[in-house]
């Protein structure tokens, strides 16, 4: 049984934990992200001295338990993301998960690509869209991102080339792809 | 072309959704052990996901990676140790919420066949009790009385056969008989009041008519001896007749009584003359019998209406009967016992059982083999 839920996707675990109540489906899918968790962590832990491994990880799985049972959890990363910086925030107040805008639309393009995946038609409208985004960056995110994605360089050959940081990078990829996220919901809107 | 088309492809890869970094994956990708293709595909998700993001920015800065791994170890422990035996519980619970389910499925099926066998036993009850009189009748009710009648003396039966035949008798013998006298119960009047009628008439006669009469009461006999012989087939073509036959052969039995009545007022004027004592002997007889005869023809229409179905008629022919405290009134007791069994009252059909047996009579032994059974 636990195998065969560790092959399953977040949504479906989500669905799972949800409406079937499985407790085994909400324990595969925290224990998917246990290790991100102890790793984000671990600053808490060795700046705050009254942390304890002990009751910092129960109580923040207890939170997610929770969240889990009662919010909309859209991507999984980023719910747990934000509940364990809610959790170091504000130890005694619950503030439930809410996607931000660039995350809505970003997943949303997601799942049309997804979708489109045996669909020849609608693959090629959302090329020819994507196209059209990317025509629309400027010329520094559209390099990134096709160096990125289209030559498949690394962090560290891009960051070099362009004398930036693998961060800094990372964070000029991230902001063009939201960038180009946003553009594709606009059109898809203006359709 | 192949070009462009891997280029188009790729193009969707901007936006292809790539899982977080698993357990493993993370300290390869900061020790340098990634593949080329693997690690594009890290950074691909490390572009949208802050959570893999900022934990591999922690390891690498933080460089706490023993404790990372026994932590992580331990939490993982944790989760499956809370998670573990909510779930047995939960599978238990489950395995007894279908085990009661099973158990009240069973007990409603249980339920559900007593109720119909319950109810099929009753329908057949209903059904057994509704075809037993029909089924019962042809069979009980004759048989009782036929024996009865055949161990009991002689009535005066069937009419035509036993009033026809002495006739024919003494016309033959041409000597004057009793007819009937000789064949129902109370003879001994009948014999007396013909012998009498013959010492009036001569003495020289009388040794002669007397030998006629033994003869006829011998041929008599065997007559009485094949009317009861025939007597099953005499009551099966009664049991053709109808209830209105019945009543006429009745009304019949009636007449002669009147007639009889007549006769016996005449009776002490024939006395007079020696040549009316032949009349006077013939019918002096009857004048003894008629009362059971009558009784006897009642009795008969009540058997017919009896074996017809017809029980309310039947008891109430049969009431009638109820001051006679011979034979024909025993039978007529027992035969509404049987009625009132046949209708299913009981109590009555005990009640009449029981005067049968207090009665003391032939039918004792029946009677009270019915009472038992009841």
């Amino acid at each position: 049984m636990y195998q065969q839920l560790s092959n399953l996707s977040d949504k479906e675990l989500i669905a799972r934990a949800r409406k079937l109540k499985d407790r085994e489906a909400e324990g595969v899918l925290l224990e998917r992200y246990s290790h991100l968790l102890v790793a984000i962590c671990l600053p808490a832990l060795k700046n705050n001295a009254g942390a304890n491994a002990q009751t910092l990880f129960p109580s923040l799985l207890q939170r997610l338990s929770n969240g889990l049972k009662t919010q909309s959890i859209q991507k999984a990363s980023e719910w747990v993301h934000q509940t364990a910086r809610t959790y170091f925030a504000h130890p005694d107040k619950q503030i439930p998960y809410y996607p931000s805008r660039e995350a809505r639309e970003q997943l949303h393009t997601e799942n049309r690509v997804e979708k489109a995946a045996s669909n020849t038609i609608e693959k090629q409208t959302l090329i020819t869209q994507i196209q059209q985004a990317l025509a629309g960056l400027s010329t520094d995110d559209r390099y990134l991102v096709e160096q990125f994605y289209l030559e498949n360089k690394t962090f560290a050959d891009l960051a070099a080339q362009k004398g930036y940081t693998p961060d800094k990078v990372r964070h000029l990829l991230k902001k063009a792809k939201s960038r180009l996220a946003m553009q594709l919901t606009n059109q898809s809107h203006v359709k | 072309m192949s070009n462009s088309i891997s280029y188009n492809e790729r193009l969707l890869k901007i936006f292809a959704g790539v899982r977080c970094l698993n357990k493993d994956q993370l300290p390869r990708y900061l020790e340098g052990r990634l593949t080329d293709i693997e690690k594009h595909l890290v950074e691909q998700h490390l572009v949208d996901c802050d959570l893999c993001f900022d934990a591999l920015q922690i390891l690498h800065k933080e460089g706490q990676l023993e404790k990372y791994v026994r932590l992580s170890n331990g939490i993982q422990q944790y989760i499956r140790d809370s998670i573990k035996p909510v779930s047995q519980l939960q599978k238990m619970e489950r395995y007894v919420r279908k085990a009661k389910k099973r158990e009240s499925m069973l007990i409603y099926f249980w339920l559900v066949a007593f109720i119909a066998g319950g109810g099929a036993l009753m329908y057949l009850m209903q059904q057994y009790n509704r075809n037993k009189p029909v089924m019962a009748r042809p069979a009980a009710v004759p048989v009782v009385p036929a024996a009865a009648m055949a161990a009991s003396p002689p009535p005066a039966t069937d009419s035509q056969t036993l009033q026809t035949r002495p006739v024919t008798l003494a016309s033959s013998t041409g000597a004057v008989t009793t007819p009937p006298a000789t064949v129902t119960p109370p003879p001994p009047a009948a014999n007396d009041s013909a012998k009498t009628a013959a010492l009036k008439k001569a003495a020289e006669d009388s040794l002669a008519r007397k030998a006629a009469a033994v003869a006829a009461a011998r041929a008599a006999d065997s007559l009485r001896k094949k009317a009861a012989a025939k007597d099953s087939v005499a009551r099966h073509t009664v049991k053709k007749d109808t209830p209105v036959m019945a009543a006429a052969t009745a009304d019949k039995t009636e007449k002669p009584v009147k007639q009889d009545d007549n006769n016996t007022a005449g009776k002490e004027k024939a006395e007079s003359s020696s040549n009316a004592s032949k009349p006077a002997a013939t019918k002096a007889a009857p004048s003894s019998s008629t009362v059971v005869d009558t009784d006897e023809y009642l009795y008969r229409a009540a058997m017919v209406y009896q074996q017809q179905g017809n029980l309310d008629e039947a008891i109430s022919r049969y009431k009638r009967l109820t001051a006679n405290t011979g034979r024909v009134g025993e039978m007529a007791r027992y035969q509404m016992a049987v009625c009132y069994r046949s209708k299913g009252q009981t109590g009555k059909a005990k009640r009449m059982f029981k005067e049968v047996v207090r009665m003391d009579g032939t039918m004792k032994q029946a009677a009270q083999q019915a009472l038992d059974n009841l």
